[in-house]
């Protein structure tokens, strides 16, 4: 909003310079942004909180100005007629009773609470004088004809939107207040042509909308060079149903702006007073007597604050004597009626209760006035229960190499049913088991991710553009489901993923030394997991959607399955136009960490040395590392203490579905050093049960 | 006895004859490689001229021809020649052995400069590092971390937060909602009243989480951003404490100097309301950077006098665009709405609350341009943070 200096001068004894009085309005909450000279002038550039709408005008600026200097208004700026608190009489209203209907008819009284009328006959059309022209130029309106630039004018001074109709361009020179009916059409002044519906409130003439009330009015009845006879508009509209008519329009003006927050309806014939007032003064001519439809005057809003001063202090901690409180909401308006019993003024909205009251008091008594206070101790402080197992996952990942992402919680529709989501995320019986957005409008969010997966490789497709080949990147989130019973909130579940792609790099080098693989991705897994107090994982080969056949896995921890890990498929990399493999795992995180954390256990240390054998043995593709050494653990004897893996070699020498795989057992005993016959036997021994039990002989 | 002599002084002459390559060495020049076959020529050498079977050893046995009168002249003389040849042989020796030493020294130095064997190790988002830092100090001041859904019902994302229907807040466009009427929670607040719920009253809780706007990407706007939303009910609380509160977490995080400004705002969820502003954490609310003040990070690199320019540069602060302030967030006294909605007495208890958002603060600190980046996980943007 643009207020003038100079204008405010007019309206308040004002000995403030013009940063002053930005401080002064900052102070208060009205927010000076900017103050820009023009010409003699000085224009302040206030950005308003929506709760105040009265301050939409120089009037209202000033009042506020009032309460901060302790000036009264300036006998012109104040000269609002008393509110009439009398029990309205029937009589007098609509006043002048007999003429109105003829004038005016509201036949949505639900929608238009007051409507006035004034016929100003004889007027001139032509440029505004230079002093008008100037005063709009500074705020930054444009300058259209006389007529036009007074309803302007009074609505910038007093608040109050206007709009001033050529009456003879109206049927039967009569106005009838009502819905539109459907596909009812009118152009407006933008020479845009709008279709209306009923929803929305039209001003008409006896046969057909000449305005969209509140927002804008019609082409065909706006006034011309040729206008002599006019009929100025000032009324009051049911805010809620001008904000939804410039929404469904998509039509916001300065008008709609002040009526959807709502404008003074006591303040319609002040308005319309000032604007005659101009008129006539500056396109001559002669007013008939208004016609104001006021069906049914609002009842005063009370609030009630048995201490003010109290309730101050209580809530703000501020000391403030009860006369400077008095004396303050005096000066807003607010009026003690006595025995704790305040009126909200017609201009103000905001105002209902007692701590509306107290913000009132303690921004104009300064917010910095306010002492800086800690409470009172209380109790320990307290981290999310998962917050430090999630703090060693990430920080686990870090020093491995891992880049955090963050990625966007929602994903277009080219991901649908692509990636198999973590276990019991998706409930399979549910129709649409994704949660959809509605409508969204921004690009690439139609649904609420399933998977994290997507979000990474995205990632990764943006790195790769940039050159960076060699990544590892995680991502701790939620993802999202149907919850499957009607009107039930979504499931949400937090996860974690990770991706590595290209080659183990140093930090300052430039060439990776190897290729990462399937087990890198693996094992920097099994590592974040055990940083984490979550129990040793296992994996299974399995078949999993969105992942390469043969080199991918199930994981489950304590037998049940909580994620997938492997290759992205080569449908979905080249998708991605990814040239080389892509490793990624998802974890159910939210589930393992549901449980608590695992707590070490010592076992003693050996008294006698171990002895460590390794073998090579000849399998075949069907048989896993994971059976053999099971076997081994199980029947390999009372020294037997741990079964590790060397190496898996396949190649020369071999059949191709042959491999040979090396691992080293190592014996210990309790009980004293073992001899090398004691080995020898329990290594034949386990040879030979392999060899019986999984047809697997050791290769020569 | 001369015999005897003159065989010694025959065994001298051969070792000298032989040694006559090392008496003069000159390794100026020499590569390592000839040193070593020097010292092992002369390991030979030694071997041959000294051990137990050289011609001077085999002197000693003359010894037994001898008068005993004579022995004792004879053993001073095979002694003084035996220490002759052991001193020339171990100044040689000690010569290689030096030199070769040096040369290897040579040969092994290293280029330290070299970069070492670091293995890349990764980085925390910036977020996640901001939210730690800032939980950790509310955990320090008493305070319990929460979070909850975000997808949530317009009960928790509006009505109970005194956003009826037909505010307009609630109507305006930038809630994203899902097919089912749910809606992606538009601010962190949602919190207060789970929490609330939850945990009743007192209650001191801050709640860091995402939230979601349908604002099309630009440099300083995304759909999704993280928000930190702190609330304390208790009986007797007050603006002071707010303020209190608000001034000490600025003040852990950027510094003991930290002053805080509180301006009049609305709010539907708290009354009376403010939004807070800090000083300046580069120019310490000057809002000139190069007049002799200190600031801190990489912000500085942008502001200091160039290396051949006499007078500083006095140049505008750019985190707080020269105004000296920061502004950061919302807050205010629980709106008595509110309170009821999670079934506390307003007339019994009181409380504050604020929410902040976390995008726009680590821009600032870290003086990011353009905030989409914190989600596009370049890695070149990643790994500047730590």
């Amino acid at each position: 909003m643009n207020i003038s200096y100079n204008w405010l001068k007019e309206l308040i004894e004002l000995d403030l310079s013009p940063e002053e009085t930005a401080k002064a309005l900052t102070r208060v909450g009205l927010a000076v942004e900017g103050i820009h000279p023009h010409k003699d002038d000085f224009i302040f550039d206030i950005d308003l909180t929506s709760n105040r709408p009265d301050c939409l005008s120089h009037l209202g600026v000033a009042r506020e100005l009032g309460v901060v200097t302790g000036r009264a208004l300036s006998a012109e700026a104040d000269s609002a007629p008393d509110i009439d608190d009398s029990e309205p009489d029937p009589e007098a209203v609509p006043f002048p009773a007999v003429l109105a209907p003829e004038v005016v008819r509201i036949e949505a009284p639900e929608l238009c609470h007051r409507f006035t009328a004034r016929i100003i006959r004889g007027v001139k059309i032509g440029p505004s004088p230079k002093w008008l022209m100037d005063r709009l130029e500074a705020v930054g309106e444009r300058s259209i004809n006389n007529v036009a630039d007074i309803t302007n004018y009074a609505m910038l001074e007093l608040g109050q939107p206007m709009h001033a109709f050529d009456l003879d361009k109206l049927a039967e020179k009569r106005i009838v207040v009502r819905t539109a009916r459907a596909g009812e059409k009118i152009t407006t002044l933008d020479e845009a042509e709008r279709e209306l519906d009923e929803t929305m409130l039209a001003i008409c003439d006896a046969e057909r909308p000449v305005a969209v009330a509140g927002v804008m009015g019609g082409f065909a009845s706006g006034i011309t060079e040729e206008t002599t006879n006019v009929l100025l508009e000032v009324a009051f509209f049911r805010r809620e149903n001008i904000r939804q008519t410039s929404r469904t329009l998509r039509l916001a003006t300065e008008a709609s702006y002040r009526f959807e927050r709502g404008v003074d309806i006591e303040n319609l014939i002040r308005a319309s007073d000032r604007a005659t007032e101009l008129i006539l003064e500056l396109a001559g001519g002669e007013a008939a007597d208004i016609v104001d439809v006021y069906p049914e005057r609002q009842p005063e809003r009370t609030v009630r604050s048995t201490d003010i001063s109290v309730a101050v202090k209580r809530l703000t901690g501020l000391e403030v004597a009860a006369d400077e409180c008095e004396r303050i909401l005096a000066a807003l308006g607010i009026v003690h009626l006595g025995g704790g019993e305040y009126t909200s003024p017609t201009w103000r909205h905001d105002i209902a209760i007692e701590e509306d009251l107290v913000e009132e008091v303690a921004r104009h008594a300064g917010y910095e006035n306010i002492t800086d206070e800690l409470p009172p101790a209380y109790g320990a402080g307290e981290y999310q229960p998962t917050e430090q197992r999630k703090r060693s996952l990430r920080h686990t990942l870090s020093v491995l190499g891992f880049d955090e992402a963050i990625t966007y919680s929602f994903v277009d529709t080219s991901h649908d049913m692509v990636f198999t989501p973590v276990p019991g995320l998706i409930d399979a019986s549910v129709e649409s088991p994704l949660v959809e957005l509605r409508a969204s409008v921004i690009e690439g969010a139609t649904r609420m991710r399933p998977s994290l997966v997507p979000g990474l490789l995205d990632a990764v497709r943006l790195n790769f553009n940039h050159q960076r080949k060699d990544l590892k990147l995680f991502e701790i989130g939620k993802v999202f489901a149907s919850s499957g019973t009607p009107g039930g909130l979504p499931v949400e579940k937090e996860i974690f993923a990770l991706a590595v792609t290209g080659g183990v790099v140093l930090a300052e080098s430039s060439a990776a030394t190897r290729p990462l693989d399937f087990y890198d991705a693996k094992g920097s897994l099994e590592a974040a997991l055990d940083s984490a107090g979550i129990p040793v994982p296992s994996f299974t080969a399995a078949d999993i959607g969105h992942l390469h056949p043969g080199q991918c896995s199930k994981v489950f921890v304590n037998g049940r399955s909580v994620g997938t890990i492997g290759r992205l498929k080569a449908e979905i990399a080249s998708d991605y136009k990814f040239k080389q493999a892509v490793y990624v795992a998802e974890i159910d995180l939210q589930t393992l960490l549901a449980e608590p954390a695992r707590q070490a256990v010592y076992s003693p240390l050996p008294k006698y040395p171990s002895v460590i054998r390794d073998v090579s043995l000849l399998v075949t593709g069907q048989i896993m590392y994971d059976a053999v050494s099971s076997f081994i653990r199980e029947n390999g004897g009372p020294h037997c203490r741990s079964v590790r893996y060397v190496d898996l070699y396949k190649g020369e020498g071999l059949e191709p579905d042959q491999g040979s795989l090396t691992i080293r057992i190592e014996f210990l005993s309790e009980s004293g050093t073992l001899t090398d016959a004691e080995i020898d036997e329990a290594m034949a021994q386990i040879l030979d049960s392999l060899h019986k039990a999984m047809n697997i002989r050791p290769r020569i | 006895m001369s015999e005897a002599k003159q065989q010694v002084e025959a065994a001298q002459e051969s070792f000298n004859l032989a040694f006559a390559p090392y008496a003069e060495i000159n390794l100026n020049g020499s590569g390592l490689a000839e040193a070593e076959t020097l010292l092992r020529d002369l390991n030979e050498l030694k071997v041959r001229h000294t051990g137990k079977k050289s011609e001077l050893a085999g002197t000693k046995k003359l010894v037994g021809r001898l008068s005993p009168e004579e022995r004792a002249d004879f053993g001073k003389f095979v002694q003084s020649a035996e220490k002759e040849i052991a001193e020339k042989l171990a100044s040689a020796e000690a010569k290689l052995n030096d030199f070769i030493a040096n040369a290897r020294i040579e040969r092994d130095r290293l280029d330290v400069t070299i970069p070492g064997r670091r293995p890349r190790t990764g980085h925390l988002h910036p977020i996640t590092i901001l939210r730690q830092k800032i939980e950790d100090i509310f955990v320090s001041m008493g305070y319990a971390i929460e979070d909850d859904r975000e997808i949530e019902t317009d009960y928790y994302n509006f009505d109970a937060l005194n956003i009826p229907e037909g505010h307009p807040a609630r109507e305006s466009q930038d809630t994203f909602y899902t097919t089912e009427g749910f809606a992606l929670r538009s601010q962190t607040s949602t919190v207060q009243i789970r929490a609330m719920e939850r945990r009743g009253v007192p209650i001191r809780i801050i709640a860091p989480g995402k939230v979601f706007r349908r604002d099309t990407p630009d440099m300083t706007h995304v759909p999704m951003f993280h928000q930190i939303e702190g609330l304390c009910v208790d009986k007797g609380i007050t603006m002071a404490h707010l303020k209190g509160t608000v001034t000490e977490w600025l003040k852990r995080l950027f510094g003991e100097d930290t002053v805080t400004r509180f301006r009049p705002s609305y709010f539907p969820f708290t009354e009376p309301s403010a939004e807070f502003d800090f000083s300046c954490f580069v120019c310490h609310g000057t809002g000139s950077v190069g007049g002799g003040h200190l600031a801190v990070g990489n912000e500085i690199e942008d502001y200091r006098p160039t290396a051949n320019s006499q007078q500083p540069t006095v140049t505008r602060c750019r985190p707080c665009k020269g105004s000296g302030w920061i502004e950061l967030g919302g807050s205010g006294m629980v709106h008595p709405n509110v309170l009821k909605a999670c079934g506390v007495d307003p007339q019994e208890y009181s409380g504050f609350a604020f929410g902040f958002g976390l995008e726009r603060m680590a821009a600032m600190m870290f003086n990011i341009d353009d905030i989409r980046h914190m989600f596009e996980n370049d890695v070149r943007f990643l790994e500047q943070f730590r």
